[in-house]
């Protein structure tokens, strides 16, 4: 199959998109990664700056619907062209739901600036917040590159995600029976690990819509599931 | 698809709305009788076009192949110095005034010498007893020999001269020693010695270019015509038409078709274009009488004269078969034309005339064909009835001199009363037929060749 | 955001090439095109689209006066082209036609080589004063055609013989050898299969950056694929007229959205 069409503007039409998703991902990176150091480094200046970036993000997203919508109507996609513009259309959606994550960690990131931190979630918090920037430049490296191995990795990886999040969760727990003054900040850095977490969720569909790009089918549901707070209990007792 | 008929039964006959396929219906076998007729009647009409064609041309070449054989005599003549010159001083002028007659003796006195030498028993002591075998055109031919070779005078040469056109009859099976009993001309004797020459070799059956290349000869002397002279006759006024039917026939199609308003005028002229066409040919031809000749005072019988005539009569199917060819072009080169700024006329001469040529060409020449073989103006400009005995000398008195067409010929020698004449006739027809058939093949090639696809 | 419209080489320019105001056409007592005001841009390839019958080629053939060889049709109102108007008594229809080139639905070459189908109107326009710039002209117009490569090495056999999509390349490389300044296209692919209908589409993206092309077609996804304005016509009278984009997104007219939504024929 030819990398081309003979209508060369249809060529211009599909990389343009694609252009927007890199960028837009580029973004999304970048946005979590300063929310993240915002955090550790206790910079409000950082963590206003993300706040207001993810405006551009919004942006962005809402120009590639409308430019997907728009070859849709115009060129009529089929096969593969068509599950690019699919594909475009969901991952920006996703990209534009980890922008949100990261603009709500930067939110809290105000809050949690006027207690003392918690010692020791901080490097679990770097470490998660590191997998999941990983995960993000993987997924657009693979859906960039058209590689489902790659992608098929990225979903492997959202388990180590979500155990970092169940040890986080502990953590917290067990910091805040410790001492009760600590439940605000202990809430609040929950809610960001939490937000890691569903940013490697959204990361994981990025992964599955390349996998769904590349090769026309969506990857079977086998990776193992290891965000097991939903049924956790705490044993006071203990 | 495969899962939804894998298990549905096979229906039962029963549940088919309409009989088997595998049983032809009443309907079915009524139109299939209906249509084995049909075939059986084109086939039938076919088979009777074809035995009519058929009889038509062994017709025509059983009768009309005699005409390209002739009977020829083998003679000795002694050229004799006494008679043919008398002053002895081998003066072309002086030699000039000895007539055919004066060398006619000489002939059947050769004749007659190789009848005693050659010791064959016949009743003949005369000289002039041989001259129902040789035809009247032999002393002609043999002066011309003489005029043309003085120092031949004294010696005896052989000549081949034509055979009468009894003997002639005679040697083809068209007269027998019964049917002259009456006839005052010849003798049964005659033919005897005509066979007993023929057994020494002396009379023979050889090809006659003459009746190709030769000239009419009169009413008596039918061995010796030919249709040479109409020939030429016909391709002068085959000349005439092509210059006037051609320019004006595709003048008048392409504004016709190109370029008029399309209003009631038009209309008209287009279906009086049309009718022209049915007009008889007889028509034109006393068109022609009253306007060429008497009008204008065109030279009669000449083929100037019947060349117009006859373009007035080809121009109507000029003119429907080059409007046809140029209706046939399709409109898309037209519009590429004018599309890209060509005007009417560009369009026209650039595009639509060639390739519209083929099909003009091809009209042109079956009208040409069709003028041909026209007898009927011909009787009227008196073009039938002459008897062309000349070739015409030089280019402008082959169209003005009075002359005869192949059709014409033909029918004058069917006229005429010698039976001889039937034959030539029959021959004139074969030749006719061939000029036809040449230029029907010459119109198919010229249509296979600059046919184009578009 | 402004880096974000590479999507489209867009429309260069807003000068407008060709402005129709209150036209109306009669065929013999048929009122075929009711109205019509639209003002067509320079460098834009701009489609007129509609059902069968809806006048939209009638409209077309107005624009280089091919009506006029069609001896009921009457044409009323003004078109302008770059402000003169085509139907005053004063204009040659055959001047206009070689500034406003023309393409047909079915190809159409002469029965000539490639190298006289391109030439002929050159030649009878008289822009090359010798053989070696007729050349030249012949082969510029056939790149422009995208046809070059494919028939350079047989300029000289019939152009007959090339498949559909060739032969209507041929005729676009054809109409752009007289160097007009509008082509007029009128379905110019609906004889050709899907890839050649692709190439023909793709020459015509091209050729926007020198001419004003406009095009009428059947298909609307073609409409879709190579123009930049729209134009619905629908009995007669000019429905809709604006960005393709936005036509085929969100028409205003019920009738164009019916229509490009396959609801009325």
């Amino acid at each position: 199959m030819s990398d081309q069409h003979i209508l060369s503007a249809y060529d211009r039409d599909l990389e343009s998109i694609q252009a927007m998703i890199m960028k837009m991902g580029g973004q999304v990176e970048a946005a979590i990664r300063d929310a993240v150091r915002a955090l550790e480094t206790r910079d409000s200046d950082l963590a206003m700056k993300v706040r207001v970036g993810d405006r551009a993000i919004d942006e962005l997203e809402q120009l590639i619907n409308e430019q997907t919508a728009r070859i849709i109507a115009l060129r009529s996609p089929t096969a593969v062209d068509l599950r690019v513009v699919l594909s475009v259309m969901k991952i920006s959606a996703n990209l534009e739901r980890c922008g949100d994550f990261a603009k709500n960690i930067s939110k809290r990131t105000g809050v949690l600036l006027e207690s003392p931190p918690i010692e020791s979630t901080a490097a679990t918090v770097r470490r998660m917040a590191r997998q999941t920037e990983l995960m993000l430049k993987d997924a657009l490296d693979a859906y960039i590159h058209r590689d489902p191995q790659l992608a098929e990795s990225v979903i492997d990886r959202d388990v180590d995600v979500d155990q970092m999040y169940n040890t986080l969760f502990r953590e917290l727990l067990t910091h805040m029976m410790e001492d009760p003054r600590h439940i605000t900040a202990c809430m609040h850095l929950h809610f960001i690990a939490k937000n890691i977490e569903r940013i490697g969720d959204r990361v994981t569909n990025i992964a599955e819509q390349t996998v769904y790009m590349v090769t026309g089918e969506l990857p079977t549901e086998k990776r193992a599931k290891a965000d097991h707070t939903a049924t956790e209990t705490i044993d006071f007792g203990a | 698809m495969s899962d939804a008929t894998s298990g549905g039964a096979v229906p039962a006959a029963g549940s088919r709305r309409h009989g088997s396929i595998l049983q032809l219906d009443a309907r079915t076998k009524k139109r299939n009788a209906k249509e084995a007729r049909f075939r059986a009647y084109g086939l039938g009409a076919i088979i009777i076009g074809l035995v009519f064609l058929v009889t038509l041309l062994t017709a025509i070449v059983s009768n009309g192949v005699g005409a390209f054989q002739q009977t020829f005599i083998e003679v000795p003549v002694y050229l004799d110095p006494q008679k043919l010159d008398k002053t002895g001083n081998r003066d072309a002028a002086e030699m000039a005034k000895v007539s055919t007659f004066g060398y006619t003796p000489l002939i059947q006195q050769g004749l007659l010498d190789l009848v005693d030498r050659e010791g064959i028993d016949a009743p003949f002591e005369k000289a002039g007893d041989m001259k129902a075998l040789i035809s009247a055109s032999a002393a002609a031919k043999v002066r011309d020999y003489v005029l043309a070779n003085p120092d031949a005078l004294g010696e005896t040469r052989g000549f081949e001269l034509l055979a009468s056109s009894r003997v002639d009859g005679y040697l083809k099976g068209r007269v027998t020693q019964e049917s002259v009993e009456r006839d005052r001309n010849i003798s049964a004797e005659h033919l005897q010695l005509a066979d007993a020459l023929r057994e020494i070799g002396a009379i023979r059956k050889g090809f006659n270019s003459e009746f190709i290349f030769g000239a009419d000869a009169s009413e008596s002397r039918a061995e010796q015509a030919g249709i040479g002279v109409a020939i030429l006759g016909s391709f002068f006024m085959m000349l005439v038409v092509l210059a006037f039917s051609l320019p004006i026939g595709v003048a008048a199609s392409i504004y016709l078709e190109e370029f008029a308003p399309k209003n009631r005028l038009t209309d008209l002229i287009e279906v009086n274009i049309s009718n022209l066409a049915a007009v008889p040919s007889i028509v034109f031809g006393i068109l022609g009488l009253a306007v060429f000749i008497e009008f204008a005072h065109l030279p009669q019988s000449a083929p100037l004269v019947g060349g117009l005539v006859l373009t007035l009569m080809t121009l109507p199917t000029i003119i429907i078969s080059t409007r046809a060819s140029l209706k046939a072009v399709p409109p898309s080169i037209r519009d590429a034309a004018l599309g890209i700024g060509a005007s009417k006329m560009q369009s026209v001469f650039h595009h639509v005339l060639p390739l519209a040529a083929p099909g003009i060409l091809t009209g042109t020449i079956i009208g040409l064909a069709q003028a041909l073989g026209e007898t009927a103006p011909l009787l009227l400009i008196g073009m039938v009835g002459y008897i062309a005995t000349n070739y015409p000398d030089g280019i402008s008195s082959g169209f003005l001199d009075p002359n005869s067409a192949m059709p014409a010929q033909i029918y004058e020698w069917a006229k005429r009363a010698d039976p001889a004449y039937y034959e030539r006739a029959w021959g004139g027809i074969i030749i006719l037929l061939v000029f036809l058939l040449t230029m029907n093949i010459i119109a198919i090639i010229l249509r296979r060749r600059f046919e184009r696809r578009w | 955001m402004n880096d974000m419209t590479l999507l489209e080489r867009g429309v260069q320019t807003d000068d407008i090439k060709i402005s129709a105001r209150n036209v109306e056409v009669f065929y013999g007592d048929t009122h075929a095109i009711k109205n019509v005001n639209v003002e067509i841009q320079d460098k834009t390839v701009t489609a007129f689209i509609g059902p069968s019958g809806c006048g939209k080629s009638t409209f077309l053939r107005c624009i280089n006066r091919m009506n006029d060889t069609i001896d009921i049709c009457r044409v009323k109102g003004d078109i302008l082209l770059d402000g003169e108007d085509i139907y005053d008594p004063k204009v040659d229809p055959v001047q206009l036609r070689a500034k406003v080139g023309m393409v047909f639905q079915k190809p159409n070459p002469f029965p000539k080589s490639i190298y006289d189908n391109v030439a002929y109107g050159p030649k009878i326009h008289g822009l090359a004063r010798n053989k070696a710039e007729l050349d030249e002209i012949v082969e510029r117009a056939l790149r422009r055609g995208a046809i070059w490569d494919e028939v350079k090495d047989r300029l000289h056999s019939p152009g007959t013989g090339l498949s559909g999509g060739q032969q209507q390349r041929l005729c676009i490389a054809r109409a752009v050898a007289t160097e007009p300044e509008v082509l007029l296209m009128d379905e110019p692919c609906s004889a050709l299969d899907p890839i050649a209908t692709a190439q023909v589409e793709e020459l015509i993206d091209e050729l926007r950056q020198d001419y004003s092309v406009v095009i009428v077609t059947h298909s609307m996804q073609q409409a879709a694929r190579v123009s930049q304005k729209t134009a619905f016509f629908h009995l007669g009278t000019l429905v809709e007229y604006g960005a393709t984009d936005r036509i085929f997104t969100s028409p205003e007219d019920p009738r164009t959205e019916s229509y490009i939504t396959g609801r009325i024929g």
